[in-house]
């Protein structure tokens, strides 16, 4: 029995053994050093001469290191890649590769003087010589990723080595946001290529730009490591290297971060329940930043959609308004990292925010007596008003199905409730809901996205061309003003006339209700503070060329 | 019925469902809502023209089973000028299309994936079935005493342990003595020979551990009941009236009888090894198979998701053969009829 005993207890300790050596096990010659999770691990100081690596966690790197057909990775591609202007700060617009730029008083010719003493990864010199044949090579082979943003230059020619001048076919009041996104690529390596071979082109030499680090190799899946450009024309980064490390959970993520395997997370990458854990973690620092992400009750208005007759009264949308409780979405969903927002542009967009609009507060009463007056009674005492023609106000209320949306939709559905409006949440596949939008076949929609630093795409979603099939409006809002008004900002070169435009538009919208409005989440990131400091947060990601470039040892 | 003629319906069935599983495989992803070049096109700016040559680029411009107007055109072989003739055709021909996210061809990312998970998978399945075994042997020997109920309620725990909550667990603990995740420390190479290998080694212990454990309780418990099940047939009785010891009965009779259910669950486990462990490779963002499929399902990359469906269901059919062939072999009971 005894014997019996011990084989059993032996057994029984063997898992145990086994786990615990991984919680005390020995140490092997690659593993960082032990830790603690709250206390990330300690690396011995570096010699002052090694080269200064910064280990960045993320969930996905990039899809292909060819940009004329990548989508994903553009913090990375931002990395390898000048553009002609530069974003510093959320919508905040700086010189890039051009030093300055004037443009002539009709607004349609533009004169950029570039920067002198760039040259290629590869050693070919960037001038406007090679700014306009990046240019109109952009055009002309139609590059998927960024030449739309060209869309009405007519002509690009350089007229000496440092100056650069595009003549367009009608004005545009966003020029910077647009070139922002153009990459200037080396002829070097794309001059021979066809459109079949450039969309075939997989070699890293297809990341070959003018920005502060080189491509130097990247594991699907795995891992991408970046060079510092010792000729970059700033000055040479003080990361010398750069190692991106794919996880495939953001919870892994975090974990690497707390055992020491990272020293900084990608955007979107930190689950929020795990934000107080980092936070109370010794030798972590989580900033918390603005971004232009917005979530939003749709409300179909479409004048052919598919929505009962009451969902077009300003009085049922405005009850509405009142009966959604955005604070507590921003404590219950976001667990206070967000703000409840009232126009479609978020704060954290600098002056295109019209900061005077005053949101409509959470109050019951007031979305109840708005009913009353409208004459929306509750004639059968079921908790529903009914409409003129003797129909409930009820809804149907679609999300994606994600517990996070859930919850949300069960906020706002109970907060419509108590002003007798029905919207009970229906959950469906992302694909199934936006399959729904053609016709127009719903009556409320729980979404969100990201706007881009320009309010410029914010607004084109609200324009009547965008409802048609292939097009990019969710509410089917089409009105004859706001139209006006789009096409006028968008040939308006002077900041503040454009403002005021947009300003107005945002204004519109309000009354109008096709979104209401939620939350704008924040950013957040973490990294190790006692290994890395100085990282910018005025894009709202640290990643970002301009945060990272500021970046240093913090020793 | 001979048995050549036994082998012969097996293959035919395996075929058959093989075909089936082809068929299947195209229509699952095109009775999706949505039109997948919105899948593609990630700029609402991109022109008309730019997203009808990308719809060109990924064969999506033609009609999906029937090309009524080609049809009315050609007759028949305009009729067939579709999405599944396209496919099949490649399918002929090895190429299982171009993923949404990344441009490159399907057959290619299987090929670089694969490999990584036959290493994990087959290396924990190894220990498991070797562990699994020998303590579902000891358990069915000591039957009814502590020690079997210990190894039985052992078993009974790890069976039930989800996967996922099981890898993060271990995750947690490790504290970053293990790498949290990956397969390889950046910028290793297998030119780098030992060095690499080794430090693959690492990274495997987690996964590899966390398969084992979840994975051995299965076989143990099959072992257990089996050789129990054997222990008390008649035929046992009689080894033991002829005078055999224990232990020879237990060699010569009670394991080989055992062994039978435990190679069709065996050759049916290691049909599953290519499909990976998708929740392990998942927790320890191990790159194989499973994460593609994750990745793909994540960004919708139907072509992936195709090509990898396809991989798996290939591979479960040619194991189920294999187990049907082997069990026909080992057991000559198990007669056609």
């Amino acid at each position: 029995m005894k014997h019996k005993l011990t084989i059993l207890l032996t057994l029984m300790m063997a898992t145990v053994l086994i786990l615990s050596a991984c919680g005390g096990g020995q140490e092997a010659p690659e593993a960082p050093a032990p830790a603690e999770p709250e206390a990330p691990a300690e690396p011995a100081d570096a010699p002052a001469d090694e080269p200064v690596t910064l280990d960045v966690g993320t969930t996905y790197i990039w899809d292909t290191a060819n940009p004329t057909f990548g989508w994903y990775g553009y913090t990375i591609r931002y990395m390898i890649y000048d553009t002609l202007v530069e974003e510093m700060g959320i919508s905040d617009f700086q010189p890039g590769l051009a030093e300055s730029w004037d443009v002539s008083d009709d607004g349609l010719v533009w004169t950029f003087k570039i920067r002198e003493g760039v040259k290629f990864h590869d050693g070919t010199v960037c001038d406007a010589n090679a700014v306009a044949w990046s240019l109109n090579w952009t055009l002309e082979q139609d590059v998927e990723t960024f030449a739309f943003y060209l869309y009405n230059f007519e002509e690009i020619v350089a007229l000496d080595d440092t100056t650069l001048q595009v003549t367009l076919s009608s004005p545009v009041g966003n020029m910077e946001y647009l070139l922002m996104y153009v990459w200037i690529m080396p002829e070097s390596v794309w001059g021979e290529m066809d459109y079949d071979a450039m969309m075939e082109f997989e070699d890293l030499s297809a990341a070959i730009g003018t920005g502060p680090y080189i491509l130097k190799e990247w594991s699907e899946g795995e891992y991408l490591i970046l060079e510092a450009n010792k000729d970059y024309w700033r000055t040479t980064p003080v990361i010398d290297q750069i190692i991106y490390h794919e996880y495939a959970t953001e919870d892994a993520v975090v974990q690497a971060l707390l055992a020491g395997e990272i020293d900084v997370t990608d955007t979107d990458s930190i689950p929020a329940t795990a934000i107080q854990t980092l936070q109370d973690a010794d030798n972590v620092e989580v900033p918390i930043m603005g971004s232009t992400t917005i979530d939003e009750l749709i409300i179909n208005s479409h004048e052919n959609g598919s929505q009962p007759a009451s969902l077009w009264d300003p009085a049922v949308r405005l009850a509405m308004a009142y009966g959604i409780d955005k604070q507590q979405i921003v404590t219950v969903a976001y667990l206070g990292y967000a703000d409840a927002l009232g126009p479609v542009v978020p704060a954290s967009m600098g002056d295109w925010h019209n900061s005077d609009i005053v949101d409509i507060p959470f109050d019951v009463a007031a979305g109840n007596k708005v009913l009353d007056d409208a004459g929306y009674v509750d004639s059968d005492g079921d908790g529903i008003r009914e409409y003129s023609d003797g129909s409930p106000l009820e809804y149907r209320f679609y999300g994606t199905d994600d517990s996070t949306v859930a919850r949300i939709m069960e906020i706002i559905a109970d907060g419509l409730e108590q002003v007798g409006i029905s919207a009970p949440p229906t959950l469906m596949d992302e694909d199934s809901l936006i399959a729904l939008y053609p016709a127009f076949d719903f009556d409320l929609v729980y979404w969100g996205w990201g706007l881009d630093p320009d309010p410029d795409f914010a607004m084109l979603i609200f324009t009547c061309d965008q409802r048609e099939e292939g097009g990019w409006s969710d509410s089917g809002y089409c009105d004859e003003t706001f139209e006006e008004k789009y096409v006028e900002q968008g040939i308006t070169v002077d900041h503040e006339a454009r403002r005021a435009l947009i300003w107005e538009m945002q204004e519109q919208l309000f009354n109008d209700r096709p979104y209401i409005l939620l939350t704008n989440a924040k950013n957040i990131q973490a990294y190790r503070s006692d290994l890395f400091t100085g990282f910018g947060t005025a894009t709202g990601d640290i990643l970002w060329k301009a945060a990272l470039l500021q970046g240093k040892p913090a020793r | 019925m001979q048995r050549s003629d036994y082998l012969i319906r097996k293959l035919f069935f395996a075929v058959a469902t093989l075909l089936a599983v082809i068929v299947f495989n195209f229509f699952l992803f095109r009775i999706l809502p949505g039109d997948p070049v919105k899948l593609i096109v990630h700029s609402p700016r991109m022109t008309t023209e730019s997203q009808e040559r990308i719809r060109v680029n990924f064969g999506l411009d033609k009609p999906v089973w029937f090309n009524e107007e080609g049809y009315q055109e050609a007759g028949l072989k305009g009729a067939f000028d579709t999405q599944f003739t396209a496919y099949i055709r490649n399918l002929l021909k090895g190429d299982l299309g171009i993923s949404f996210s990344t441009r490159k061809d399907v057959t290619e990312l299987l090929k670089e994936r694969v490999w990584r998970t036959v290493v994990l998978v087959v290396l924990g399945e190894f220990l498991a079935i070797f562990l699994g075994i020998a303590l579902g042997m000891i358990a069915a020997w000591r039957r009814g005493t502590s020690l079997d109920t210990g190894i039985l309620l052992y078993g009974l725990f790890t069976w039930a342990m989800p996967t996922f909550f099981f890898g993060i667990i271990l995750l947690m603990i490790s504290g970053g003595r293990f790498p949290i995740g990956g397969m390889v420390t950046p910028g290793l190479k297998p030119e780098d020979g030992l060095a690499y290998w080794k430090d693959v080694g690492w990274h495997l212990i987690l996964p590899t551990l966390t398969l084992t454990i979840l994975y051995l309780s299965e076989y143990m418990l099959i072992m257990r009941s089996s050789v129990v099940e054997v222990l008390s047939e008649d035929f046992i009785l009689t080894a033991k009236a002829k005078g055999m010891n224990a232990f020879q009965i237990f060699r010569d009779h009670a394991l080989k009888n055992a062994m039978l259910p435990m190679v069709t669950i065996i050759a049916l486990t290691l049909g599953y090894t290519v499909g990976g462990a998708i929740q392990v490779e998942t927790v320890f963002s191990w790159p194989g198979i499973g994460r593609l499929m994750f990745d793909a399902v994540q960004k919708r990359d139907y072509p992936v998701l195709q090509g990898t469906f396809l991989l798996l269901a290939v591979s479960v059919i040619i194991a189920n053969l294999v187990a049907d062939l082997l069990y026909a072999t080992l057991d000559p009971r198990v007669k056609p009829d």
